[in-house]
């Protein structure tokens, strides 16, 4: 692997989007082609170069390590729509990290703004602190969020992170989320999202979710009233295969969504017994 | 007698609220031109027209604030000063266009493209929640002559039309008589859900008061129990579940039923998710029966703003220009986010007046930045611009298009001249934007 490594100049006034930041960019590329890259701030384009000092030179895609250092809280887009590679960012870093991503691994050492890991496809997103609202979700008007991938957030996030995450267990995609804990309408209109919060969570946890896993070790503000008990639980298995052990309480739902997998049956009024459809709550 | 220094104009279109009445009468002194008296509006809209008239309160020259107050100037000198503050800006904020007509609101997307801009209109502190929803999930809606005509069942959600929409009731939704309605309100039934007992809720046969904030949790149970769920709990969200259950009932059992909801559930908790679950709701209730819904729009024009941008930049409101082609994100590039960001080093406000609804913070970000104003009064964003450019009123000093809240477009009247050198908006924003392109050398 080589390090590409960049360090912010100044804090820029306005909110620099650099969706330039991506291995896939700097690939083939001298650090003097990688300072020329375009950057936008307010409504003028820059160059890369302006904000960072680059050191390093771009090899293959997959070999390429970048490591950003400096307050990157008002830069957005990093890593956008990568696809292999690895970016390291030593510092809090804006809106849109790692957005679009299929391949690769992003490790932020800090705090993320929202729209972190949105509408991810494959990868790694590793965030040491919070992260903002809409972590891992649908952009506005898409039906399909999250497809594949993992997003580790280890403090805590804000609210609708994975709405519209779409998982399949034929297509072996399993996009999850892991938290240390949650704002509101967390896996909202969820379709095979696998959700595990180390902690609490507030309202309308699986709101609209037709199918997927929602995890919560710690407890929910209020759950929502479609939501039924089923019972207890000492063991869960994920949508992956994999398993948690620890007690908990299973919920099948939510039952307001027509196409819910988790049906009742009219005649019998027993919940189907599918994975699909459930939250656990910590007993 | 008909006095002969009174002209009387009828058939005006009303350009206050959402609802769009077209059957105003006003009588004009010839001599002043000053409106002497407004038949068969309701009393906001008829203090609107009386408002046009000439008043320490109404600007009629551009004014430029110079030490502290303000001195006139000429067209001329106003639109070069306000075009340069526009062109030095590198992030100039938009906003407003929701009380002003069509070809004005297109102008202003002319404007922003231009500069590379933010453009918004004042969806984003109102309905921009249900357009969200509506991208997600789609809107069973029609005109308010349908609901006039077939509604048994009207439910006002967190709206309240007895003040927002004074005539809301009597034309289209409960006094009125429709063709399959002969017994006008002993026709319907009127739900009325709000924690406040408004004075709406004070005229509804069935007045379902929840906790504040707590609409999607009620809706959840309401959809739950359409799909034959069995709730556990005596109560949700403040409501008894027995209560709950006369609802589902009524909801079902109507021939023709619609939702009209307002500010009480997009700008609540949890807001565009309100709407989401609403309008899933809506969805659900037409295996059973027919059932619609359409927001209570507030502005006049509003509605006209989200479809002029929507069909000139492919989005609604919130939108960014400053990669030189629109890109859309609330939260990120809607006004209240980006001035609490203090991300906006410019901003050209039009036909609309933030700083009387915005938080205190974004306001106060604002007025740190140049202000240009185009508005006919005195208001407190107004007062506080650099730059006053005095238009002349849409819809009572011009003509234009406005869209009702159900999306129907009506042509607005002109029934009398702008006081001094008032242009209009159209003009006014024409001329920013010949300014804009000669100083860039377009
Ligand atoms: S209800 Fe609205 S449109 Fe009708 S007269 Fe009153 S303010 Fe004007």
């Amino acid at each position: 692997m080589v390090d590409i490594k960049l360090k912010l100049k100044k804090a820029p006034e306005f909110p620099l989007e650099a969706d330039v930041i991506t291995p896939d960019q700097f690939a083939g590329k001298s650090a003097a082609q990688i300072k020329k890259l375009i950057v936008y701030h307010g409504n003028e384009e820059k160059t890369l170069g302006e904000f960072f000092d680059v050191t390093g030179n771009g090899s293959e895609v997959n070999d390429i390590k970048i490591i950003i250092d400096g307050d990157l809280s008002n830069v957005k887009r990093i890593g956008e729509k990568m696809t292999g590679g690895e970016i390291i960012v030593n510092g809090n870093v804006g809106m849109h990290v790692g957005s679009k991503m299929s391949g690769g691994k992003i490790l932020v050492n800090g705090n993320a703004d929202d729209w972190a890991g949105a509408m991810l496809n494959g990868g790694e997103l590793e965030i040491t602190g919070n992260a903002g609202n809409y972590v891992g979700a649908a952009y506005r008007g898409y039906w399909k969020g999250m497809q594949n991938g993992v997003i580790k957030v280890k403090g805590k996030i804000g609210n609708e992170a994975l709405s519209w995450v779409t998982g399949s267990k034929p297509g072996n995609r399993f996009p999850t989320l892991l938290c240390g804990s949650a704002g509101s309408f967390l896996g909202v209109h969820s379709h095979g999202g696998t959700i595990i919060v180390e902690g609490d969570c507030d309202r309308c946890i699986g709101a609209d979710q037709v199918r997927g896993t929602i995890v919560v070790k710690g407890k929910i503000n209020r759950i929502l009233p479609s939501f039924k008990k089923i019972g207890e639980v000492k063991e869960i298995e994920l949508m992956n295969g994999e398993k948690i052990k620890g007690n908990f309480i299973e919920y099948s739902g939510d039952h307001s969504v027509e196409k819910n997998h988790s049906k009742i049956d009219k005649k019998t009024g027993n919940i189907s017994n599918s994975s699909n459809g459930r939250l656990y709550v910590a007993a | 007698m008909a006095d002969k220094n009174i002209r009387t104009v009828t058939d005006v279109i009303c350009p206050f609220c959402g609802t769009l009445c077209d059957d105003l009468e006003v009588d004009i002194d010839n001599k002043e031109e000053k409106i002497v008296e407004v038949r068969n509006g309701c009393q906001i809209g008829t203090k609107k027209y009386f408002s046009s008239n000439p008043s320490v309160h109404r600007y009629d020259k551009p004014l430029i604030k110079d030490n502290g107050s303000y001195k006139a100037i000429s067209w001329d000198e106003a639109i070069d000063k306000a075009a340069d503050i526009l062109i030095k800006a590198k992030r100039p904020l938009l906003y407003g266009f929701s009380s002003t007509e069509c070809d004005a609101q297109g102008k202003g997307v002319e404007l922003a493209e231009l500069l590379g801009g933010i453009l918004d209109n004042t969806a984003s502190v109102c309905h921009g929640p249900s357009l969200l929803a509506i991208q997600d999930v789609g809107a069973p809606t029609s005109t308010l002559g349908e609901y006039k005509n077939r509604a048994d069942l009207v439910v006002f959600w967190g709206s309240n039309p007895v003040h927002a929409h004074p005539r809301h009731l009597g034309r289209y939704s409960d006094f009125i008589r429709g063709y399959f309605r002969k017994d006008g309100s002993n026709d319907r039934f009127i739900v009325v859900v709000d924690p406040r007992n408004t004075h709406t809720a004070q005229l509804a046969d069935m007045y379902i008061q929840l906790n504040p904030s707590e609409d999607y949790e009620l809706i959840n149970a309401i959809r739950a129990m359409l799909r034959g769920v069995e709730l556990e709990g005596d109560e949700i969200s403040g409501v008894p579940k027995k209560i709950i259950i006369e609802l589902v009932n009524a909801l079902k059992s109507c021939n023709y039923g619609v939702i009209f909801f307002g500010m009480g559930l997009t700008q609540t908790l949890s807001h565009h998710r309100n709407i989401d679950a609403a309008i899933c709701l809506v969805r659900e209730l037409n295996d059973h029966t027919k059932f619609l819904l359409t927001p209570m729009r507030g502005h006049y024009n509003v509605a006209g703003a989200n479809q002029v941008f929507t069909w000139q930049t492919g989005y609604s409101y919130s939108i960014d220009f400053s990669r030189g082609y629109p890109r859309y994100n609330p939260g990120e590039f809607s006004s209240v986010d980006l001035l609490m960001r203090d991300e906006i080093d410019a901003s050209l406000i039009v036909a609309s007046d933030p700083a009387s609804n915005f938080p205190a913070a974004a306001v106060k970000n604002m007025f740190k930045y140049p202000l240009i104003s185009i508005e006919p009064h005195h208001t407190p964003t107004s007062v506080n611009a650099d730059i006053i450019l005095p238009p002349a009123i849409a819809g009572i000093e011009c003509e234009g298009t406005a869209y009702r809240m159900d999306s129907v477009p009506l042509r607005l009247r002109k029934v009398k001249d702008a006081p001094g050198d008032c242009l209009t908006d159209k003009e006014i924003l024409e001329r920013l934007v010949e300014a804009v392109k000669k100083k860039k050398g377009e």
